[in-house]
């Protein structure tokens, strides 16, 4: 065997070994590709299932976030129908509230003139009180006045009853000096002459002075037909006077009298007398009353 | 190809043998090489020469 053949079996076996070493190096640390391959296709199936899961619940989240919606859509719109509704009701408050002070400033000034006017009632009625208590004291003094009258009265018609009685009895006994005279003076052809009266004739009676009409014109403002009574509309600025006696007429046909218990410049105050029992003939308002029929 | 010393005035040579000891030696590891790689390539691939 020559040297070369030898000195090629040492480097081509050097070669080899050397070779060898490097693909063994290279194919032990190469990676494995299949089972990284697997690794991915189970990861991509697994990303893909959750892909999947990923979908339907979007699916199912976009349904019921419309469910969702449709539901506040509605909400919102009956929420916008109570804003209207309530705006309304706001606009209706506040009417109510600006009528309701115009309502408390009305009344304020009611009461202010209220006020004053109780303040003027009350001077007039403590005015009222203090000529009632004079004409209380003036009515007891007039009482007294009319129960010595009456007293004086009474004593009067006894002294007039004496009077009649003794009358009376001188008509009786002149009747029977009378008839005696007659039968006395009968027998002899004699009558009694006619009695002259003790006292003198005083002559013939004078009329009186001829009367006028006062012909006053009014109509009813009031009545009371409780207490009889009854307001015209005439005063003591037309000549009407306390105890005039007034007739209340409707047309052609009379319905009572009134007469006349106090008198105003403007109007009077009357009682009503000769009322009609039928309820059509009752007196009204605005019937007509004058002093002449 | 015996191994022979030469003994008289000639230079010392190694056997043939030992040629042939060390190419089955070289022969050997490149069936190694080709055993092992044949090996990863059925385990990683499930074959060693289709290509799937």
């Amino acid at each position: 065997m020559s040297t070369l053949t030898k000195v090629l079996i040492v480097l081509l076996t050097i070669a080899s070994i050397f070779l060898c070493g490097i693909v063994v190096t290279y194919v032990a640390s190469e990676v494995n590709y299949k089972q990284k391959y697997e690794n991915q296709l189970s990861s991509y199936q697994a990303a893909k299932k959750n892909e999947d899961n990923a979908k339907t619940q979007l699916n199912n989240t976009i349904e019921e976030k419309g469910r969702d919606t449709e539901k506040l859509g509605e909400q919102i719109a009956s929420l916008e129908e109570q804003i209207n509704k309530l705006k309304s009701d706001l606009a209706n408050a506040e009417r109510n509230r600006d009528l309701a002070n115009r309502k408390v400033n009305d009344w304020v000034a009611i009461v202010k003139d209220f006020s004053k006017t109780i303040e003027n009632n009350e001077k007039l009625t403590k005015d009222a009180l203090t000529e009632r208590d004079l004409k209380e004291a003036e009515l007891i003094k007039q009482d007294k006045e009319l129960k010595d009258t009456t007293a004086a009265l009474m004593e009067n018609m006894a002294i007039v009853k004496q009077l009649q009685e003794g009358s009376k009895r001188l008509l009786e006994e002149k009747t029977e000096l009378q008839n005696k005279l007659d039968q006395y003076l009968r027998q002899y052809g004699k009558a009694i002459a006619e009695p002259m009266p003790v006292t003198p004739d005083r002559g013939a009676v004078s009329l009186a002075p001829p009367t006028k009409d006062i012909d006053l014109n009014g109509s009813i403002t009031e009545i009371d037909l409780k207490n009889l009574l009854a307001e015209i509309s005439i005063g003591t600025a037309d000549g009407v006077k306390e105890g005039m006696r007034f007739h209340l007429t409707r047309g052609d046909k009379f319905i009572c009298d009134i007469v006349i218990l106090d008198v105003w410049p403007e109007k009077a105050v009357g009682w009503i007398e000769l009322l009609q029992d039928q309820p059509r003939d009752q007196p009204k308002i605005d019937d007509k009353v004058s002093t002449n029929l | 190809m015996s191994p022979v010393v030469q003994s008289r005035g000639k230079k010392i040579t190694a056997a043939d043998n030992l040629y042939t000891v060390i190419l089955a030696v070289a022969f050997c590891v490149v069936l190694a090489t080709a055993v092992f790689v044949a090996y990863q390539c059925y385990t990683q691939y499930e074959t060693i020469f289709k290509i799937q």
